[in-house]
């Protein structure tokens, strides 16, 4: 039960990540491989915001200031994330929009390797994480199963967030105008839709999300400037194996992805290799997460390209 | 084939107004420019990548009017649509709607200018459900009080659609198709309609059936710039045709007089 519960919170977290890969896939059948490493350094930034200098919050600070500074620090990397990532798409791949599907998606690698040397300039080597900042105790307890702060924070943030997002796609002016042109670009201009701020607002959405991903990390493990490619990478799988392109099938996968990381883990289920009869220094079993979920991107893309909820073309919702 | 008839529209084209001497706004939503020209075409050229698809159209349409398009494939007709309606901008030459020049403008600005099209292939968005794709047709308008009177009209010319308005597009038949994208196109509230190629791919029945509501929509007041393949039944409802040929516009007359034209009778009707 604990272990589920730890499944659903990194999934969460993945989930974020990965809504940020399918809307951007969903509207320009682009694999964004910078993405995970926008999240990346967006949780460095909020490790420059909360702590140091600028808030200085510790552990030590009440509940409530915690909390608020939590609050103002997304208050801050979202729209930041928001702006960086739509200018990646500025800069990067709006030329590209005509040209053939590789040169973006090499683009993307190389965008992804620019961002991940900023982190690596900026903050060096460094491992960096605020997870001491928010009480480990229960927050809630009922017989054996419990749910610590740190982990509640998650869902307290993610839940509100994935509500307005659905929200905003099926219901105002611009989510509409997502839709269709996750549709169709040329029919949406027809409509008067203004395609390339529709792609802007898409690729703001994502960064924003992966701002507040990227914060959440922060407050669970430790990061540094190459983390976004391993998550990065779990979370593209979560959304080919929702779906690419459908928002549901991204958190849906995610949520797979983080309950087959956790059990993997945590109840070292159908580990062959387990260190205690096997090799005594394999290691841990957390050495074949990896190797089970990347299993199972292979098995999808070769079994169920289209993912769970995935239909056969891409679409916003 | 190639001859061309000197045409008398052509012959009366002065140079475009030019931009400083537009109207106020409100005059050219009065009388919509010089003698009920709503749209002027002067000279375009437009290219795909390097190839020079369109080498100098110019066309007009007024007010009240059917005019048609028509041609063989790959003469240049829906480029012509797209030069218009902005996906495609000319490189060359001159668009003039309303008085106002369009030339370069955004697809986007020019839907809300007054331009709507039905496009080739009716591209709905196959996702939606038939009054979603209806509602995208008004996207960019502001006037919400309006929108229910324009979707009775819709409703109104395709009571089809009306039955079918919570089904996905995607799943309608062809002809089905064709009418969400034609009243899709309607609830812009344009100035003037483009429908390309209306009748592709549709049962006779529904052939019949769409040009008699081409004729309608035209007859409540809304020009139109019809491309066809099917140049009978187009020459059969326009005032007045363009015959386009690899780029060039080959020839240009009254409807009727086209259809009995012998080489457009010969090239595009299947006469001997």
């Amino acid at each position: 039960m604990n272990v589920f519960f730890i499944g659903l919170t990194n999934g969460a977290v993945y989930g974020l990540v990965a809504l940020g890969y399918t809307l951007v896939y969903g509207i320009l059948q682009l694999i964004n491989f910078a993405h995970g490493d926008v999240f990346a350094l967006s949780g460095l930034v909020a490790f420059s915001v909360l702590s140091g200098k600028f808030l200085g919050i510790t552990s030590d600070d009440s509940m409530v200031i915690i909390i608020g500074a939590l609050l103002l620090c997304l208050i801050l990397t979202m729209p930041l994330f928001a702006v960086g990532n739509a200018l990646i798409e500025l800069v990067a791949y709006r030329r590209l929009r005509t040209a053939p599907r590789l040169a973006p998606l090499i683009t993307a690698v190389g965008v992804s390797f620019i961002v991940q040397n900023v982190g690596l300039a900026v903050y060096d080597v460094e491992f960096y994480g605020a997870t001491e900042l928010l009480p480990r105790s229960n927050a809630i307890e009922i017989g054996s199963f419990a749910y610590q702060w740190n982990k509640l924070i998650v869902l307290l943030i993610v839940v509100p967030l994935l509500v307005s997002l659905t929200w905003f796609v099926r219901s105002t002016r611009q989510g509409k105008a997502m839709r269709a042109t996750a549709q169709d670009k040329d029919a949406s201009a027809m409509m008067g839709i203004n395609v390339n701020r529709t792609i802007s607002v898409t690729f703001a959405l994502a960064g924003a999300l992966a701002a507040a991903a990227g914060l959440l990390f922060l407050l669970q493990f430790n990061m540094r400037y190459d983390t976004g490619f391993q998550l990065g990478l779990f979370a593209f799988t979560a959304a080919v194996l929702g779906g690419i392109g459908n928002l549901s099938g991204a958190v849906l996968g995610a949520t797979i992805i983080g309950l087959i990381e956790a059990f993997n883990e945590g109840l070292r289920w159908g580990h062959p290799l387990d260190g205690a009869w096997f090799f005594p220094d394999v290691g841990a079993p957390s050495d074949w997460t990896r190797a089970v979920i990347f299993g199972i991107l292979i098995a999808i893309l070769v079994f169920r390209p289209e993912g769970l909820l995935g239909e056969r073309t891409a679409e916003g919702t | 084939m190639s001859e061309q008839t000197p045409p008398p529209e052509r012959a009366a084209e002065s140079p475009a107004p030019q931009p400083e001497t537009q109207a106020p706004p409100q005059q050219q939503r009065a009388n919509g420019g010089r003698d009920g020209v709503i749209l002027e075409v002067t000279d375009i050229h437009t290219y795909y990548g390097s190839i020079h698809a369109l080498k100098g159209i110019s066309l007009q349409v007024r007010e009240g009017e059917i005019v048609t398009l028509i041609g063989a494939n790959g003469a240049g007709k829906s480029t012509t649509l797209r030069s218009i309606n902005g996906l495609n901008n000319p490189r060359k030459g001159r668009i003039v709607f309303q008085g106002k020049d369009i030339t370069n403008d955004p697809a986007h600005s020019i839907v809300k200018m007054g331009i709507s099209q039905s496009p080739e292939g009716r591209r709905l968005f196959p996702h939606m459900s038939v009054l979603e794709n209806l509602e995208m047709g008004a996207f960019q308008r502001t006037d919400r009080q309006n929108f229910k009177e324009d979707l009775d009209r819709v409703y109104a010319l395709f009571p089809r659609l009306a039955e079918r308005k919570t089904q996905r597009a995607g799943t309608l038949s062809g002809g089905e198709q064709q009418m969400v994208a034609m009243g899709r196109a309607l609830m812009a509230r344009p100035k003037l309609v483009m429908l390309d190629e209306p009748s592709m791919g549709l049962a006779p029945i529904f052939v019949e059936r769409i040009f008699e509501i081409v004729k309608e929509i035209n007859q409540q007041g809304t020009p139109i710039l019809l491309v066809e393949q099917n140049a009978m039944m187009a020459l059969d409802v326009a005032h007045r045709g363009y015959v386009m040929e690899t780029g060039h516009i080959a020839l240009t007359d009254d409807a009727k007089a086209l259809a009995k034209n012998e080489q457009v009778q010969k090239a595009y009707l299947g006469m001997d």
